[in-house]
């Protein structure tokens, strides 16, 4: 065994990717058990990566997608287990990328020299909630089906650029076939295109400037400061955190199960209560009271601004909150995260509480 | 049938029930396997010279002695509390046929809760020698009282043949010791003392990993790998006690599993199924999680880790008492009684002379509605809720009287090949009274005319 794994370590120079594995350390503080998201979301995305193949293999985007989906669902052997931990892992996924975004935030380890880590995080969020919003149509379903229809008339009501793009998206005038074979063209080749290469850039800046430490941390003397090896001790603990993540996944796909509705009827009148998932309501929310206080196509269009806006703030933090700068900037940040927190969880519960 | 019925709105009496037992079992059981675990620790310290570590394991002691003596004693008593409200006519069999069984395991529960007081207090009072023999008079206590209740909880799975030849008659106590070493009796025993060790070993990484203090990290790092060890025997030998306890089971719970087997790759499968594959699954995570924290790299081993480690037990625990209760429907008592209360000796009586005739809880006016009500009290509120856990409304809605009524016929008369015979009991009654529960069922699924409040929105959304 031995001699095979030298012949294989040879002739692959896998000694030297150890050697730099064990020479790179991570901190251990009292904040470590933030480091392990970041490791979640990537296992989590693997896991949409080998279980979106498998549902490749059956899926039939257009006219009969719906069928498809129901045969998946109920005819094909373990087809229901591929289908319910696609969709878990995939909330699962923003989940995890929401809890690594706002621990990075917090940690303020959006600072130099890690301000591209930071921005390439934030396009990997966004390309997320576009793999999110693209898959959710493709089951075509009564609900997937008025959901996007109704997200697609938030771009809609951008004047002069909105139609033509709502249009782009939808292949036409309405949410139809041609929808659903442009939304799985989204999520299965472009946004994945998009994503790959992306990802690749964010794990490599972290190999390079490694894990940042919190500033009550950065302030101790070196001499105090722990660190473990990356290679072997923390990745068998990146391990065990990730077979507890699969652990979770299992026990949401086996107790429930993803359920498909009755298949889409453009005629019926959309079911009560309609409402994009978890990490839409936010916004919807805002447009809904945006609707409220400047009725007609301002209140959107207001809204879509409001969203930008605090998005570019967010995403241009690491040049306002330096180190060079004063203790206050940092402050300020610190309390424009959780003021972004309470909007985003209190929009939210909002948002759930006024649907009927 | 004449005690008085538990409503408990939302989660339902059964509920109430799982989660003190789970909390329960995740305290018992560690009383058990860490009353081994103390005195064995203790030896190898004084074996191993490693004494410096003999503050931790007091400190480990009180840990135990505060949570298995206080707060397990409670939720014992809790369990008592709500079985008898939930499922009082099995209760009582219970009591009335293991009266002795109780005292004996009530003579073990003192001697334990004496040898756990004074294992504690008396660390550096008395020698070391008599520490030890206190310890495992604890030890030997504490798995006697598992050796008697596992009889009682295991007899409502499988009563045995030679038990139930004699239930009903008055004579059940002669039989005593058939119910008590009944077909499940040792499968079960093993599967729990498995269990036992495995949280014994789970709760020291516990109190291990709290320890920061450099010039322990040596004998930290043993004393780690060795309570990891704790969990072997649970993952070696638990897939073979599995088998042999499903092996020993009843044929009624078994088709259930084996039904959901069959089907899982069509995703119909049962929800026992399901629960079963969350315990396969959850042990071998636990197995890997074990391996990677505590034993691979015991040094790296934190607080989280030891408390993820514990949730994902409980995770396995839950879902195990879980699949174990479902296997046991539609009895509360395998064979005997149905999880209603329903005695099987008693469906063809209740069918002729009535289910409320003789019940105290008879609405005293001839309106079916409530005459329904009393029967959905008796037969089906022990399982469902009206609109919480198992929720009537959820289940029938879109049904109308006449297809409520259509399905309690096929509940009364349950066909061979039907699935509702596996895990639920005949509904009970005569004509008039299974038409009352259909009435009473439709008043729930009808849509409830909308608030003042939802009318002025309504009014207002139309106006705009």
């Amino acid at each position: 065994m031995n001699h095979i794994s030298q012949y294989v370590m040879e002739r692959l120079g896998l000694e030297e990717v150890l050697a730099a594995a064990r020479k790179k350390t991570v901190p251990v503080h009292r904040h470590s058990f933030w480091y392990y998201w970041g490791g979640i979301s990537l296992f989590c995305f693997l896991i949409q990566v080998v279980t979106g193949i498998l549902l490749l293999v059956y899926y039939r985007p257009g006219p009969e997608a719906y069928e498809s989906v129901r045969q998946i669902s109920y005819e094909i052997h373990f087809g229901w287990l591929i289908r319910s931990v696609h969709n878990w892992t995939a909330n699962l996924f923003l989940v995890a990328v929401f809890v690594h975004m706002f621990s990075v935030y917090f940690m303020k380890a959006y600072r130099a020299p890690r301000e591209f880590g930071w921005l390439s995080g934030i396009l990997l969020l966004l390309l997320g909630l576009a793999f999110g919003f693209s898959g959710y149509l493709l089951p075509m379903d009564t609900l997937a089906y008025f959901a996007t229809k109704v997200g697609l008339e938030i771009p809609n009501a951008l004047p002069v650029i909105g139609p033509p793009i709502a249009n782009l998206f939808r292949g036409g005038l309405e949410v139809g076939e041609y929808t659903v074979q442009r939304f799985f063209a989204l999520h299965a080749v472009i946004l994945p295109l998009l994503f790959l290469p992306l990802l690749g850039l964010h794990l490599w800046l972290v190999q390079k400037h490694g894990n940042a430490v919190p500033p009550s941390e950065e302030a101790k003397p070196v001499d105090q400061r722990r660190s473990i090896p990356f290679f072997p001790n923390f990745l068998a603990r990146d391990l065990a955190m990730w077979l507890i993540t699969l652990n979770v996944i299992a026990l949401l796909a086996a107790l429930f199960p993803w359920q498909l509705g009755e298949p889409a009827d453009p005629l019926s009148p959309a079911p009560a209560g309609i409402h994009p998932e978890w990490y839409f309501m936010s916004q919807f929310q805002v447009l809904k009271i945006m609707g409220t206080l400047f009725p007609g196509v301002a209140g959107e269009a207001i809204g879509m601004i409001l969203f930008t806006a605090g998005l570019v703030l967010w995403a241009l933090v690491p040049f306002y909150d330096t180190r060079e700068k004063a203790a206050r900037r940092a402050k300020k940040a610190t309390y424009f995260g959780i003021l972004v927190i309470c909007i985003l969880v209190g929009t939210t519960i909002w948002g759930y509480l006024g649907l009927e | 049938m004449n005690y008085p019925v538990w409503d408990v709105p939302g989660i339902g009496g059964a509920w109430v029930i799982g989660i003190i037992a789970i909390l329960h079992v995740l305290i018992a059981w560690f009383a058990v396997g860490g009353g081994l675990y103390l005195p064995l620790a203790e030896q190898k310290l004084y074996r191993e010279g490693r004494e410096e570590w003999l503050p931790v394991l007091i400190t480990h002691s009180r840990f135990f002695l505060i949570l298995t003596g206080v707060f397990g004693a409670l939720s014992g008593v809790g369990i008592w509390f709500a079985i008898g409200l939930v499922h009082p006519e099995a209760t009582s069999t219970l009591i009335h046929n293991f009266v002795f069984g109780w005292a004996i395991e009530w003579v073990f529960f003192v001697v334990e809760l004496a040898a756990a007081a004074v294992y504690y207090y008396s660390w550096n009072r008395i020698p070391r020698d008599l520490h030890l023999k206190v310890g495992y008079l604890y030890a030997l206590s504490s798995f006697l009282t598992l050796v008697i209740i596992n009889g009682i909880l295991s007899f409502m799975l499988t009563p045995g043949s030679a038990w139930l030849a004699v239930a009903g008659t008055g004579q059940e106590a002669s039989r005593f010791w058939q119910a008590f070493f009944n077909p499940t009796y040792w499968p079960s025993l093993v599967m729990r003392t498995l269990a036992c060790l495995s949280l014994a070993g789970i709760y020291a990484l516990i109190t291990y990993s709290r320890v920061d203090d450099e010039a322990l990290a040596r004998t930290r790092t043993v004393m780690v790998r060795w309570s990891a060890q704790w969990l072997v025997p649970m993952f070696l030998l638990m897939p073979f006690v599995l088998l042999w306890f499903l092996a020993m089971t009843p044929k009624e719970g078994m088709s259930v599993l084996e039904l959901g087997i069959t089907t899982i790759g069509s995703g119909a499968f049962t929800q026992v199924t399901r629960i079963a594959m969350l315990t396969i699954i959850t042990t071998v995570t636990i197995s890997g999680v074990v391996y990677f924290f505590a034993y691979r790299f015991p040094r790296d081993l934190s607080p989280g880790h030891a408390f993820a480690i514990l949730g994902l037990a409980v995770v396995a625990t839950s879902s195990t008492e879980y699949a174990r209760e479902t296997i046991r429907k539609p009895y509360v008592i395998g064979g005997y009684m149905y999880s209603n209360g329903v005695r099987r000796s008693e469906v063809e009586k209740f069918n002729t002379q009535g289910y409320l005739t003789a019940s105290l809880w008879k609405p005293a006016t001839d309106d079916a509605v409530a005459s329904g009500h009393a029967m959905f009290r008796g037969q089906c509120m022990s399982c469902h809720t009206v609109s919480g856990y198992r929720s009537m409304k959820r289940l029938l809605q879109g049904r109308d009287e006449k297809a409520i009524a259509s399905m309690l016929e096929m509940l009364h008369r349950p066909t061979p090949d039907s699935m509702y015979v596996k895990y639920m009991p005949p509904l009970v009654g005569t004509r008039e009274e299974r038409e009352a529960l259909a009435k009473f069922l439709a008043t729930l699924t009808r849509p409830a005319p909308p608030s003042l409040a939802q009318q002025e929105k309504r009014q207002q959304v139309m106006a705009r």
